[in-house]
């Protein structure tokens, strides 16, 4: 097992710093995750580069509930040479559903370009400074937010089965 | 009254026309023979070429000697240099141009290199011709070490990345570790049973496409001597893990209930997953690929984010390109090894 006992590393240090936060506890192998509002995402994503966390590993969001809010995370790594068991942090960003915008990493992180472009397609979340949001997979002049639960697809018709 | 007739069978002398071809046991391409035979004896021979034809002087009536370069390469395809070398020297004699000391050697070297590659690419063929199939695998080979020698004269220094933009550009697999980052999931993670080979982690310092090219080279030796190393070491034992979530096979089971049986959109009940998240990555051959995970306490997942390395990787192409000949898109594309499917998924 990699971590013996699960220790709220990151959490304390952000704490030690005043930095608001929330813990979420922890995934099923371990990783630290926490939520960061809004409003102080820009300033903590610096603060976690300059801290070490080089390597956006994977961004995504996903739907909370129907009607509820969205989430954006975020997989951060520190690569350096020759650990073998690399610090990692997940963190989430939620965002209501109404005007879902969430200041864009790319300045940071530039792996995020294509990522947070993709979640603008799928969900709808505004990334605020991304240099060129717009659609990626789905054709420019589609029409709604694919991977929203509330989505409806047009012009499907198979009989669904209802839950 | 009168007795059998001995009839004496008279020879027919017509002669025999056999068709051969136009595919043949070895690489000679496409060619039909026509051939007229008297018993074992070859009388006439008539070829019927023009089957690969692709009317390449026409072409050539429209295409400047730059734009007509890649089309000679098809004519002796097993010795390019020198297709490439008529094209190039006919217009210089044409034109009367002088070609400097250094250049005239650097052609003379990749001639004559290309020279040894066709003449082996000549000896399997006929050899396999005559009856002897092994020295065909073996001229490959040689040609091998020929090739190296060209692949690097193409891509050397091409779509350099240093190492801590490829960590910024979250790239991953042979394009970090061509950068001089020594990243590799199967050591630093230590999923499956990495750990009980012995096995390194292919690295170069340059970052540019031959470095990539000789990572992945590197790679595929590595992986050989994994599979050995596992195949020596199988340990015995059971394959599945029965305990996992059986179905209920009792008498009055849920599972054979009215619903199950005719509504058929119901999947029949197999492995839950539990109200859980999780990022779990392997390293792919073209990167680190990842799946976050969450699970709704059903048999569906609640969302299912691939992160497919060709996606990321393919993010730093346009820097890459930028103030680079039109040439060479095509070699850094070659060398980030993307695949449109998990692109677009």
């Amino acid at each position: 097992m990699e971590n013996d006992h699960l220790q709220n590393y990151l959490s304390d240090w952000l704490v030690k710093y005043e930095l608001v936060h929330r813990s979420l506890g922890f995934d099923s192998r371990g990783i630290e995750t926490l939520q960061i509002k809004v409003e102080d995402w820009d300033s903590i994503a610096v603060i976690f580069y300059v801290y070490g966390y080089n390597y956006l590993r994977s961004q995504c969001v996903y739907d909370v509930a129907p009607g509820g809010f969205l989430g954006s995370v975020y997989h951060l790594t520190k690569i350096q040479y020759g650990t073998y068991n690399p610090e990692e942090v997940c963190i989430k960003v939620f965002v209501p559903r109404k005007n879902p915008r969430i200041p864009s990493v790319f300045w940071i992180w530039r792996s995020a370009d294509f990522q947070e472009r993709e979640s603008y397609d799928m969900l709808g979340i505004s990334y605020e400074n991304h240099p060129r949001l717009k659609r990626i997979l789905m054709p420019e002049s589609w029409i709604g937010w694919p991977l929203r639960k509330d989505y409806i697809t047009p012009n499907f018709y198979e009989i669904q089965d209802a839950r | 009254m009168t007795g059998k007739v001995m009839t004496v069978p008279v020879t027919r002398k017509d002669l025999m026309i056999v068709n051969m071809g136009p595919h043949h046991p070895s690489m000679h391409g496409v060619l039909r023979l026509i051939l007229t035979l008297d018993g074992e004896d070859v009388i006439d021979c008539e070829p019927i070429l023009a089957i690969y034809t692709e009317e390449m002087e026409k072409i050539a009536e429209n295409r400047t000697i730059l734009q007509y370069l890649p089309y000679v390469t098809r004519w002796d395809y097993l010795a390019t240099m020198f297709t490439e070398a008529i094209t190039v020297n006919a217009p210089e004699k044409l034109e009367n141009v002088q070609v400097p000391q250094r250049a005239s050697y650097i052609r003379v070297i990749m001639l004559e290199l290309s020279r040894i590659a066709s003449h082996l690419l000549w000896l399997g063929p006929f050899m396999a011709d005559i009856g002897a199939q092994t020295p065909f695998f073996y001229i490959f080979r040689e040609r091998e070490l020929i090739y190296n020698l060209f692949e690097a004269a193409t891509v050397e220094g091409v779509g350099i990345i240093g190492g801590e933009e490829a960590v910024n550009w979250g790239l991953s697999g042979p394009m970090l570790r061509a950068s001089g980052i020594q990243w590799d999931l199967r050591k630093v993670d230590n999923y499956e049973c990495y750990n009980e080979f012995d096995w390194e982690i292919q690295w170069q310092k340059e970052g540019d496409s031959l470095a990539r090219y000789l990572v992945r080279i590197g790679e595929m030796k590595e992986s050989i001597k994994m599979i050995q190393q596992a195949l020596e070491g199988i340990p015995g034992g059971p394959y599945e893990n029965l305990e996992v979530r059986r179905f209920d096979r009792a008498k009055n089971s849920e599972w054979n209930d009215f619903a199950y049986r005719f509504i058929s959109k119901k999947p029949s009940p197999n492995f839950e997953l539990s109200k859980q998240e999780l990022y779990a990555r392997v390293e792919a051959p073209k990167g680190e690929l990842g799946i976050y995970l969450i699970g709704d306490n059903s048999v569906f997942p609640w969302r299912w984010k691939i992160r497919p390395p060709g996606f990321i990787n393919l993010q730093i192409l346009p820097e890459l390109v930028k103030r680079m000949k039109l040439a060479d898109i095509m070699t850094i594309l070659g060398s980030i090894d993307i695949i449109m499917g998990e692109v677009d998924r």
